[in-house]
């Protein structure tokens, strides 16, 4: 009896817990969404696949250095901004030129850009399945409510906020950020205050972009890093987005959480269709709050 | 016949419209004036739908439509032109007018009939009378600046209101023009015994056209009455004449 | 006008009469091939119907499309259910479904639509690719029978091409009608309508559920060409290639969904056979078409060779 009732606490702890790890990565590629929608008003279809290009380019760099722990590190870091790269060189060759026209053009864009990427991933790394490893110290497990818990997960756990915090602070005091906040709002104002909005735009996609990219750089380790991941988490980040808010990064948090949460408990009761889930608690929150949880930033 | 009563609007703490009063008599040619910024399209967008007032009440002949809906409200008896051409670019003008005739005639939604045979006298009716039956082939969006506020009013028509309300039909129009549309409304408020309700900010534009002026300054009812009455008020000349843009 | 319409009819007969003959002197493959251009015109064209003509972010139209050829599928094979009741069954499971997410999106503006469209739609995508026991899964649902009359490559041709035909006229009378002018005037100017007392939502909503309708009728049409069903036809990667092929016809058109999933479905057979990489080809063709060819084929076709005004609107030309 008493046993019965400590697993089910412990299963219910752990679940809670893997859960809110799952979240993290969700927010950190769902903020980076956000922020996206929020200053230029355009979802990227493409999110998914710079968030798969982050975790393959956290490959090559793993392999590349030869593994271990420096080559955790270093693809952690270096991944994000492979994907920056690859996103600014987009963005200031073709995307900006759209900038003028109908939103449904960028969407477009994106779209198409999502289509070569994941292509072009196909061509360079071909269609197995890859992987790479946490460092040493972030291997393995402990035991928490009495069932083992990844350490790994514990990183993620911190890694998230840690990311909340600086976007928060990146946003809100630095001049740029700021600047992306008031063009997300009022663009034509930024400009004819004399700032280049273009720029502000190029600015605001690359740190989506990054975002993604760190999403699937911190992802990686726990993974089979292969094709159709980007499908995957482009779906569950526009939900987020969607129920959180548009453009409103606190409210990705929420999302993430809720759909972080509600997947993972999903997985305990009913683990073939825990899918079902979190696309229950999206549907309750629209019947509640069509246009999110939180107010969209426009 | 249109009753506005101390109507509050406000947009996140700014007061747009701050107390106003309006009435409008059947059969009247009533201008709401005052200068930018005094909440004259904000109080439009009240009585036709588009915004819900914080406080307050609109009658519309005996029956209050504060809360409807805008396409209720125009079911009503009540039509709009907007101060911004507000036209449907990619339809030809015969097509622009007829929308509003079929909707007034309660055929939107009949799907197989075909629409170039329907209200066509009516709509030809109608762009004879504003003056744009020699353009009605011609997609909308390619239409002058003029001859779309003119398009705008021709919509406004083709729901056979009772009141029609215009929202500053003569901005951005050269003296003539200004001239010629507010022939127009005399017209059009004669010919179709139509009551007719318009804004303007230039109180000698309206001062020969309209029965009952309302003025308006930051976003409240100053005095409603005859133009003579309204040119002698105290309040209105100091608002007019004190400081703010244009008089 | 009068001239124009006696033309364009003549043409289209004539076409027609061409298409009924092919059969009998292209090989097989090609007959499948130009069924599946027609079935997949008939989804481009229901799109269409909303999209460019009512103005919607219909992002994930392929979600009513599978589920009217899930159900048919279903129907038969689990069911047992006579032929043409599930033939029937299916656009009026699409409708419901595209009236029950309708219902959710025209409560919001365009981009909410769209994103929300994509995210209900993939949770039925989801559900068809994990009830393996009902489904069938990933492996989908395969020899599906299909009444004598129709099984033949040849027979499911023309029965593809005569339904095609009767909704496309169908289509072109509802988009004449006044319905279909209300919805383009919804499209150019939603605010508009309602202050010429329009009630804009409930007008959206029938036309989302006219258009679901079609996308289930071509769904059926779908099951009666490949006899078999994969989740495949509910992802959202295929709800945007057949956006694309709208907007590669052009979609102010009235034929220009047809004319974009023919040179599609072409191109994607061509290409098939030099490289694996068709999704690399179309993003590729995609930028080239928003940058250069916005109006689509069909656009671009009109604006050399259209001479009034009148061609643009409502489709009045093909």
């Amino acid at each position: 009896m008493e046993q019965g009732h400590t697993l089910t606490l412990a299963a219910f702890g752990s679940h809670l817990l893997v859960g809110l790890s799952r979240a993290m990565i969700l927010f950190i590629v769902s903020s980076g969404l956000s922020f996206v929608l929020g200053v230029l008003r355009v979802p990227n279809v493409a999110h998914g696949s710079l968030y798969m290009i982050g975790a393959f380019a956290a490959y090559a760099v793993f392999t590349a250095v030869g593994g271990g722990s420096t080559g955790f590190w270093l693809a952690l870091i270096a991944a994000p901004l492979v994907v920056a790269a690859v996103s600014f060189g987009a963005e200031r060759s073709l995307f900006c030129r759209l900038y003028e026209r109908e939103h449904l053009m960028l969407l477009l864009f994106t779209f198409a850009l999502m289509l070569i990427l994941d292509d072009l991933v196909k061509i360079i790394w071909g269609a197995e399945y890859r992987s790479i490893m946490a460092p040493d110290y972030l291997k393995g497990s402990i035991i928490v409510f009495g069932s083992s818990f990844p350490r790994y997960n514990l990183f993620l756990l911190a890694a998230g906020p840690v990311v909340a915090v600086a976007l928060w602070l990146f946003t809100n005091k630095t001049k740029i950020g700021k600047i992306a906040r008031a063009a997300a709002v009022d663009r034509e104002m930024v400009g004819a205050v004399g700032i280049n909005v273009s720029w502000v735009f190029a600015f605001a996609f690359v740190l989506g972009c990054f975002l993604a990219g760190l999403g699937g750089a911190l992802v990686a380790p726990t993974v089979s890093i292969t094709l159709g991941m980007d499908h995957d988490i482009i779906i569950e980040a526009f939900l987020i987005v969607t129920i959180g808010g548009l453009g409103n990064i606190w409210g990705a948090m929420v999302g993430s959480l809720i759909f972080g949460i509600t997947q993972s408990f999903g997985v305990l009761l009913w683990p073939q269709f825990a899918i079902v889930f979190p696309y229950a608690a999206v549907v309750i929150v629209l019947l509640m709050r069509p246009t999110g949880l939180l107010k969209s930033v426009w | 016949m249109l009753y506005v009563e101390d109507v509050y609007k406000s947009f996140d703490g700014f007061m747009a419209v701050n107390g106003a009063n309006l009435y409008v008599e059947k059969g009247q040619i009533v201008a709401v004036i005052g200068p930018n910024g005094a909440g004259k399209t904000t109080l439009f967008n009240l009585i036709t739908g588009q915004l819900k007032p914080d406080a307050g009440k609109i009658i519309f002949e005996d029956e209050e439509i504060t809360r409807l809906p805008p396409y209720a409200i125009c079911k009503k008896g009540i039509a709009r032109s907007f101060q911004i051409a507000n036209i449907f670019p990619r339809l030809t003008v015969f097509r622009n007018v007829q929308v509003s005739i079929l909707s007034q005639q309660n055929k939107s939604g009949k799907l197989f009939r075909s629409a170039s045979n329907m209200a066509v006298k009516e709509t030809y009716e109608i762009l004879e009378h504003v003056g744009l039956k020699d353009i009605a082939d011609h997609l909308a969006g390619s239409l002058s600046h003029g001859d779309q506020r003119i398009l705008e009013i021709a919509i406004a028509l083709g729901n056979k209101p009772r009141l029609l309300i215009l929202d500053e039909p003569t901005a951005g129009m050269s003296p003539e023009e200004t001239n010629r549309t507010m022939d127009l409304i005399k017209d059009l408020a004669s010919a179709r015994s139509l009551t007719i309700l318009f804004c303007e900010h230039d109180m000698d534009i309206v001062f020969n056209v309209a029965q009952s002026i309302m003025v308006m300054h930051h976003g409240r009812t100053l005095v409603q009455g005859p133009p003579e009455q309204v040119k002698q008020n105290k309040e209105v000349q100091e608002a007019y004449l004190g400081g703010d843009e244009d008089a | 006008m009068g001239r124009w319409n006696r033309k364009t009819l003549l043409l289209c007969t004539a076409l027609f009469v061409v298409l009924l003959l092919l059969p009998a002197i292209l090989p097989r493959f090609y007959t499948y091939i130009l069924a599946s251009i027609f079935v997949t015109s008939l989804l481009a064209m229901s799109l269409n119907l909303v999209v460019g003509h009512g103005g919607l972010y219909q992002f994930h139209h392929c979600a009513f499309y599978g589920v009217s050829a899930y159900t048919v599928a279903l129907l038969i094979t689990k069911a047992h259910v006579p032929y043409w009741i599930a033939f029937g069954a299916g656009p009026l499971a699409a409708a419901l479904v595209g009236f029950l997410i309708g219902w959710f999106c025209v409560r919001l503006s365009k981009l909410y639509f769209g994103m929300l469209q994509i995210s209900l739609g993939s949770l039925i995508w989801a559900l068809a690719f994990r009830w393996y026991s009902l489904t069938g899964g990933d492996d989908g649902i395969h020899g599906i029978s299909m009444p004598d009359l129709i099984s033949s490559t040849k027979n499911s041709y023309y029965f593809v091409l005569i339904v095609l035909t009767i909704s496309l006229i169908l289509m072109y009378i509802i988009l004449k009608s006044p319905f279909g002018t209300t919805l383009q005037a919804t499209r150019d100017n939603p605010e508009r309508c309602e202050a010429v007392g329009i009630n804009v939502r409930r007008h959206q909503l029938a036309a989302l559920i006219i258009s679901t309708f079609f996308a289930g009728v071509a769904g059926i049409l779908y099951v009666v060409v490949e006899q078999s069903v994969f989740p495949d036809l509910l992802f959202w990667v295929f709800s945007l290639e057949i956006f694309i092929m709208c907007l590669l016809g052009g979609w102010f058109t009235f034929a220009g969904p047809i004319i974009g999933a023919a040179i599609m479905v072409s191109l994607r057979t061509f290409v098939g056979v030099y490289t694996e990489y068709w999704t690399l080809v179309l993003g590729v063709l995609l930028i080239l078409l928003i940058f250069f060819l916005p109006e689509g084929v069909m656009g671009f076709v009109l604006d050399k060779f259209g001479t009034s005004a009148t061609h643009r609107e409502t489709g009045g030309s093909h």
